[in-house]
């Protein structure tokens, strides 16, 4: 396929590019930018780790440092989460300048995760982040369209492409050739950024590139990208040589940029949120309450389920009152309530998520004719920077919540009497060394799996394939250009 | 050696060739002669397979052009009316790759040989082609030709645009290519080349070939006669 | 000669497509900004209707304890908006209009976040303001960018110049033409916005038309500048797509990446932390160290007593304030660190259009960040005046029955903003008026010949 003429001619587009000048000027910048990214991507996630493991610290310091008390105190008192960044966060920003960042677990209450960077933008975040992903998503392909647009186009403008052919080269040559050419030449492109990732990932803390999980997502991220640069080269290289004219030709090129890159997410993402309208948080909240009320409310006095569940354990264990029963009632019903509002919240949250899951079906459906969404798609996925994995940090927030809400319940349950202590008494409390007993909440990276689909699949999904398809559809491409092309 | 049967072209409504008959025999330098849009281009664009047919076929040593593409190229060598090339490149860089892309590879020593034998002077071989003349160009094609061995040559327009002197370098480069057994299919407006070096000429008009005869048998006045009588009707 | 001339240019298949294209998304964009209205509206009306449901179910399960039912009970608070916000969506989205708090410590309150699907958030809205600041100047750029060099490549700059009188002139009619097509969209859009939208003409409605209206002449500004070199429509459209992706894309994102890292806001988290360990250590202290903090900012309430042993609301609520107070330090060393970064944001739009114009757009559609601070401010004030009003009672132990909880519906915060004119327009102004001035320079050299 990639046969001698074809490498001829993809020397010869590599020569000439050089040539013209136009490329050290571009490659300049672009070494700058993508400088600027890797440097803005490694302070971001060293300096926002030290500040979110430092507070962690202090709170479990503070945590360790209480005296005895009550346990439901404690529960109160409760603990805090402090999302870590996930060191490929530093190549890929993804979603987490949009997704909260700090999250206070207590008992009976599921608090939502604030302070998202977005919450402190100025209006500047919506003019997009710079990041070497983004770099390599949204600047590349434009500088890849600047580069290859008159590849075919002005060969047929300058005549020069007669003389080509006339020399027995085929179409599918001639455009193999040129494919080629522009690929190598955005590999160039693309090899600063590899390196880079590499040394940060080497450098910095988390060390990623010490299991496996962290080489398969590192190689994961450079086979899609070449993808994706084989994909855009392809691309450019039909469109000039099914143009006219070099300026048709780049005029085409642009468009096809700002629809795919600018306006076509967009749209399908509003499109929807349209179709699948999520609720505000009132409506949560109140869905929420309602449901609670309806199962089992702990806090009301007259609830029918804690009252049925009271009566059974007074007979099961044949006492008249709940303060002759062997363990404290109230931490018993606290328990029960945790049990339940938790199932009921997590149940919503969970539809909720659906919802949302829904509301972006439109825009990964577009992965098919859209590969700037498939790839960007796949590199969140693979950076642990997609929802899915701001999911899997959300629900761990919440297990240990629920468990330091349980844990405490049930050394309430054990250990403080039923009976309300006598004037005079203090309040009860047990002994603070069970505080330290139980463990810090410590946030574990989702590794890929092979054998079963892990959290980066399933949150790549349908974009894989589109990618894939992509790959082999270019080539296919080419050979019906091929036919296709006209010489003048 | 090349050979035109019922070979029409039409786009849509309009017929570019119509029925085209034409045989030109090894070593002959057959010259086309019509006015503009009278079918030449599409004529020598058909041979080079360029264009499909709507009818007929095109051969180069009883080789259909459409169906043998790369065997028949390696035949031929074209030159355009505009012939371009690299303007980055220099001369001798610029035949280089058209004839590596041709499959033929020659050291610097055979190409500047090749060069300085088409009349190309010694001191533009390795400036860039940016500042030639459309007659060094040309003279750059003519090396190509014949680093390509090529048995024919296609000719679009060659001596437009040039002044006499590189004109008669040209007609001189295209006899001694025809000692050396090429054939040549050349599409021209110059009545005064057509006669001086072709061996065959054919006038066109409207897509239709309606005379042919060798050189030889007229003068250069009945040439002009015949040639304005087709003009005019 | 117009009529020659526009004919002319509006048969061109890609004029129509690129405008067809632009009238499209502004519609488009129109009826996102008025889904978006009503999402706000419903949500708010949805609020108001499950207060009043929480009250009352709250108020029945603890009739007996006005402390206990003030622990639970939640006010709402909305941040009004103007129907402006519809254009300009900025930070609406991302930061609730409407706060349901407690009289229980505000600090980990305010920040509650709505619920949102964060790949909207990411991918960005398509509203007003963004078919005017990304999608206009695209349009300008397609309609200009071969003003000269069609002409000139297509061979009939030399009959032009020939012929015409002063082909100069014979330039402006075609760029007046293509402008006149840029602004007949840009009003259409407009007529558009009003129909659909409940805007109402005020002086904030009419500078965001104006400043819409000099955001684009600026463009215009620019591609004459460019045109006014005489180079290629390659070379021109090269050239001033790099200069959108520079001034929309590029300068804005590295600006927002160089904020972040330069005012990061650690503060944020130490206030979450603070204001739980000011108030649960309370606890385990003296009782009388927390009241006297307590009754040094509110003398008031010295009259009521706490008793020494033993649980009593008082305590309760004065411990809870007093976590508030203790982070209050870091509260406002968060809110400083915002604000730098707003500072620095605005000085750097006075060299970068598409920022500036979203900035002010942001400011007088009431949905940047400023209004979201003074939002936060506004509700501490509300917080501050729920508390003032129920501690007495709560002290004095009063009645469940007697309060007429009907009564406490949503109130409202609004925030008029204030836009500096001077400071709106002045960078434009200046900018687009340079640009001119060396676009007529250029002009002035227009050569008949490539």
């Amino acid at each position: 396929m990639l046969n001698e003429t074809s490498r001829l001619i993809a020397r010869q587009f590599w020569s000439s590019t050089f040539r013209s000048g136009v490329v050290y000027p571009i490659l300049g910048l672009w070494l700058l930018m993508v400088a600027y990214a890797a440097y803005s991507g490694w302070k971001s996630y060293t300096t926002h780790n030290h500040i979110r493991s430092h507070y962690q610290q202090t709170a479990r310091e503070s945590w360790e440092n209480n005296p005895d008390k009550h346990p439901h105190r404690m529960a109160h008192y409760g603990s805090f989460a402090f999302r870590l960044k996930h060191p490929l966060s530093m190549f890929d920003f993804g979603l987490e300048s949009f997704t909260g960042n700090a999250v206070f677990l207590e008992a009976h209450k599921q608090n939502s995760v604030n302070f998202s960077e977005a919450s402190f933008s100025t209006g500047l975040l919506r003019f997009g982040e710079i990041s070497l992903a983004m770099l390599l998503q949204v600047i590349l392909p434009l500088i890849i369209f600047f580069l290859g647009f008159s590849a075919v186009a002005a060969e047929r403008e300058h005549e020069t492409l007669r003389m080509i052919l006339s020399q027995g080269v085929s179409w599918k040559e001639v455009l193999m050739g040129k494919s080629l050419g522009l690929t190598v030449l955005a590999l160039l492109f693309f090899l600063p950024v590899v390196l880079i990732t590499f040394l940060l990932l080497l450098f910095s803390e988390g060390e990623v590139l010490a299991t496996t999980d962290g080489w398969l997502r590192f190689s994961g991220i450079v086979i899609s990208y070449v993808l994706f640069l084989i994909i855009t080269s392809v691309v450019t290289v039909l469109i000039s040589a099914a143009s006219k004219s070099s300026k048709g030709a780049l005029v085409k090129l642009l468009a096809v940029w700002l629809f795919l890159i600018v306006l076509l997410p967009r749209t399908t993402q509003a499109l929807g949120s349209y179709v699948y309208p999520a609720p505000s948080r009132v409506e949560f909240e109140a869905n929420t309450e309602e449901e609670l009320i309806q199962i089992g409310d702990s806090h009301n006095p007259d609830d029918p389920h804690f009252n049925a569940l009271k009566d059974s354990l007074l007979s099961v264990y044949q006492v008249s009152s709940v303060k002759e029963l062997p363990f404290n009632y109230s931490g018993f019903v606290m328990r029960e309530g945790e049990r339940i509002s938790a199932e009921i919240y997590n149940r919503h949250l969970e539809s909720l998520h659906r919802t949302y899951q829904q509301q972006n079906r439109f825009t990964q459906l577009t992965a098919l004719i859209n590969p700037y969404v498939a790839v960007k798609t796949v590199s969140m996925a693979l950076a642990g920077t997609d929802f899915t994995s701001y999911r899997d940090f959300q629900q761990q927030a919440e297990t240990y919540r629920y468990q330091l809400a349980q844990t405490m319940n049930e050394l309430q349950m054990e250990l403080i009497s039923n009976r309300a202590p006598a004037p005079g008494e203090g309040p009860y409390a047990i002994s603070r060394q069970y505080w330290s007993e139980f463990p810090d909440f410590e946030y574990e990276w989702p590794a890929l799996r092979f054998a079963s689909l892990g959290t980066v699949v399933r949150g790549g999904g349908w974009s894989w394939v589109a990618l894939l398809i992509w790959g082999v559809a270019s080539v296919g491409m080419l050979t019906y250009q091929a036919k296709r092309a006209k010489v003048f | 050696m090349l050979q035109a049967i019922n070979l029409t072209k039409s786009y849509g409504a309009f017929t570019a060739l119509n029925n085209l008959n034409l045989s030109v025999q090894a070593g002959d330098i057959f010259c086309l002669l019509g006015a503009n849009g009278a079918g030449k281009s599409t004529t020598i664009n058909l041979f080079l397979n360029f264009i499909e047919p709507t009818e007929g076929q095109a051969t180069i040593d009883t080789l259909d052009v459409s169906q043998h593409p790369k065997k028949t190229k390696q035949l031929l060598s074209y030159i355009p009316e505009n012939l371009r090339l690299y303007p980055n490149l220099t001369g001798l860089e610029n035949l280089e790759f058209f004839c590596r892309l041709g499959g033929k590879r020659h050291t610097n020593d055979q190409l500047q040989e090749l060069l300085l034998q088409s009349g190309l002077q010694a001191d533009f071989i390795h400036q860039r082609v940016s500042n030639y003349s459309k007659g060094m160009r040309q003279k750059v094609g003519i090396a190509l030709a014949r680093a390509r061995q090529a048995k024919v040559l296609l000719l679009d327009e060659p001596t437009s645009g040039l002044d006499p002197k590189a004109s008669n370098e040209f007609s001189e480069l295209l006899l001694d290519m025809k000692e050396k057994g090429v054939t040549t299919l050349m599409a021209t407006h110059d009545l005064f080349r057509a006669k001086d070096t072709g061996t065959h000429i054919g006038i066109m008009k409207e897509g239709v070939l309606v005379e042919q005869f060798a050189t030889a048998e007229v003068s250069f006045q009945d040439l002009e006669q015949l040639y304005l009588k087709h003009m005019h009707n | 000669m117009y009529r020659l001339l526009t004919k002319q240019f509006i048969r061109s298949r890609s004029t129509v497509i690129v405008t067809l294209l632009v009238l499209a998304l502004g519609i488009i964009s129109v009826l996102m900004g008025e889904q978006f209205l009503n999402k706000q509206q419903r949500a708010i009306d949805e609020v108001a209707h499950y207060q009043q449901e929480h009250i009352q179910q709250n108020a029945q399960w603890h009739a007996d304890d006005l402390g206990l039912l003030l622990y639970y009970l939640r006010f709402t608070f909305i941040n009004s908006f103007d129907p402006l916000t519809a254009l300009s969506i900025g930070q609406r989205d991302v930061n609730s209009s409407i706060q349901r708090v407690t009289i229980r410590g505000l600090e980990g309150q305010k920040y509650d976040t709505d619920l949102h699907n964060p790949t909207n958030l990411q991918v960005g809205n398509l509203d007003f303001g963004f078919v005017i600041i990304y999608l206009f100047p695209l349009l300008i750029i397609a309609f200009t960018y071969d003003l000269l060099s069609e002409e000139k490549e297509g061979g009939t700059w030399r009959l032009i110049s020939s012929q015409a009188s002063s082909p100069l002139l014979y330039l402006r009619y075609k760029l007046s033409v293509r402008v006149g097509l840029v602004y007949a969209v840009w009003f259409l859009l407009w007529v558009c916005a009003q129909l659909k939208l409940p805007l109402s003409l005020d002086m904030n409605t009419l500078v965001f038309i104006v400043l819409s209206g000099l955001y684009l002449v600026f463009w215009l500004a620019l591609c004459a500048w460019v045109v006014s070199w005489q180079r290629s429509s390659s070379f021109n459209a090269l050239s001033l797509l790099s200069v959108w992706v520079v001034l929309a894309v590029l300068l804005p994102a590295s600006l927002n990446s160089l904020l972040a890292n330069l005012y990061p806001v650690p503060e944020a988290l130490s206030t979450m932390v603070e204001q739980r360990d000011g108030y649960h250590e309370k606890w385990d202290l003296e009782k009388e160290t927390t009241m006297n903090s307590f009754f040094a900012e509110y003398p008031q309430y010295q009259k009521y007593s706490v008793p020494e042993e033993g649980f009593s609301w008082l305590w309760y609520y004065a411990m809870v304030h007093l976590g508030d107070a203790e982070s209050r330090q870091s509260s406002e060393a968060m809110r400083e660190k915002i604000r730098q970064r707003e500072q620095a944001s605005r000085i750097a739009a006075w060299f970068i259009p598409p920022l500036h114009t979203q900035l002010l757009f942001n400011d007088l559609a009431q949905s940047s960040l400023d209004n979201y601070l003074s939002f936060l401010d506004g509700t501490e004030d509300f917080h501050e005046k729920m508390r003032l009003y129920f501690y007495p009672k709560i002290f004095e132990e009063a009645s469940v029955g007697k309060e007429n909880w009907e009564s406490f519906t949503p109130e409202y915060f609004a925030d008029a903003p204030e836009v500096n004119g001077v400071l709106a327009f002045a960078p434009l102004l200046l900018l687009t008026i340079g640009l001119f001035a060396f676009a007529v320079l250029n002009a002035r050299k227009l050569k008949a010949l490539e």
